[in-house]
């Protein structure tokens, strides 16, 4: 069955209490677990024992986790990743508190990317017997779920052989220099039936562009935007809608500043939906349909 | 209160206590080239050329901030303090009047110009 989905994402922030209030009051995630210097997050609509971990000290990316149906995936991805030449190692339960065994892997790309198939089960906060819509008392935006993350990688066309050839991600959107056979300059990639759960655009390795919480609709979008005016939160960009992927967003900092996302919509794909391609031309048109054009912020911004 | 001289434009805002370099510029009106506005991108990097700051707003990381660049005299513009009366020099590029509007002093140092508004400022 392969990868399932994002399923964790671990970054640096440089001060636990603002991240607290950020990812905790401002997003509206529960704090699970607490270290003495990192804080565990989940989502009420995510049933897996996290899915934010903030660390203090510094910022940026320490790791991503995607989750695989089966054990038996992680050997097949383990080894398949061993043969396309990256670093390896497994990892055991524990090691990332509430996460059980698995394979950590050094990207292309320099970014640490974790499988594992078994997390401890918190359930969500509406269970699963006649559940609510929502919960009652949701704090901030009520994120329910994180969604995908976008990374910088010096060599896309490298990282997107990785995503497709060791974990059969397919690309649902591709920026290239020109349609002549142009060079890659970003892959929106999928394992699931939504446009993006990894993607990336040409930059520096190990980089951290954003990762995105998904939200129902336009109108939670737009409310988002408004308490991040209330709570202080700067924003980057947005409220408005992408070409890639055509989904609404709000693109806004955290304390430490890590740039995160709030995203709704897009569209449904398949294993047979053929691939979209933008040419850099476009670049501005593809990234903010509304607007079209990239701010120097966007494109220079990354922890 | 602590005056905040702005190279090559050579302009002055005052700052208040506790505010950073980018909130007293933007207060009065005034921007440049900034990120995420909370220390972790780098971009807001100006180089400090008399006074000194501090970071006592928020933390600062050594990864963004290395200590041989904050000694050499590099500013992260969005977290530091001024200690006291400052010059900064924008790195290739020029201060932007956001908001032609707000009643903040600022000075032109060149042509010896005050503008100053009629309205009190509220921490005087
Ligand atoms: S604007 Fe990002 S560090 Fe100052
Ligand atoms: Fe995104």
């Amino acid at each position: 069955m392969g990868v399932m989905r994002l399923g964790y994402v671990h970054t640096r922030v440089t001060d636990l209490d603002d991240a607290r209030r950020h990812y905790g009051d401002t997003l509206g995630m529960k704090a699970v677990h607490t270290e003495a210097d990192r804080v565990y997050f989940k989502a009420w609509d995510e049933f897996d024992h996290h899915s934010v971990v903030v660390e203090e000290g510094g910022v940026g990316l320490v790791k991503m986790g995607y989750k695989v149906a089966t054990s038996d995936d992680l050997d097949l991805f383990e080894r398949r990743a061993q043969q396309f030449g990256c670093l390896t190692e497994r990892m055991s339960r524990g090691d990332n508190v509430g996460i059980g065994d698995g394979v950590r892997i050094v990207l292309p790309s320099e970014h640490v990317l974790e499988l594992y198939n078994e997390a401890e089960y918190l359930g969500s906060e509406v269970g699963l017997v006649n559940p609510a819509p929502f919960p009652r008392h949701l704090v901030g935006v009520g994120v329910p779920r994180i969604d995908h993350c976008l990374v910088t990688a010096e060599d896309p066309d490298t990282l997107e052989r990785f995503f497709s050839e060791v974990l059969d991600f397919r690309a649902a959107e591709r920026v290239v220099e020109d349609l002549d056979g142009g060079g890659l300059l970003g892959s929106w990639m999928s394992c699931t039936t939504t446009p993006h759960d990894i993607a990336f655009i040409k930059g520096p390795n190990g980089k951290l562009h954003h990762f995105a919480y998904e939200l129902s609709d336009w109108y939670a979008i737009k409310n988002a935007g408004a308490i991040f005016t209330m709570d202080d939160v700067p924003v980057d960009v947005g409220p408005t809608q992408h070409g890639i992927t055509r989904g609404e967003t709000v693109y806004f900092f955290d304390p430490a500043g890590n740039r995160n996302e709030v995203f709704s919509g897009g569209y449904a794909v398949f294993p047979d939906t053929p691939t979209k391609t933008w040419t850099v031309d476009q670049l501005g048109t593809g990234i903010f349909y509304i607007g079209r054009e990239l701010s120097e912020r966007f494109t220079s911004v990354l922890t | 209160m602590a005056a905040i001289r702005v190279l090559p434009d050579d302009v002055t805002v005052d700052s208040r206590p506790g505010e950073t370099v980018l909130d007293a510029l933007s207060r009065s009106g005034f921007g440049y080239r900034t990120g995420c506005t909370r220390g972790g991108c780098g971009i807001c990097k100006v180089d400090l050329r008399q006074g000194s700051v501090s970071y006592t707003a928020a933390t600062v990381s050594d990864q963004v901030l290395p200590p041989d660049e904050r000694a050499a005299g590099t500013c992260l513009s969005c977290r530091a303090v001024p200690d006291g009366d400052l010059t900064i020099e924008l790195r290739n590029e020029r201060l932007r009047r956001l908001n032609p509007y707000l009643t903040a002093r600022f000075e032109s140092t060149t042509k010896k110009q005050v503008l100053r508004n009629e309205r009190k400022r509220p921490w005087e």
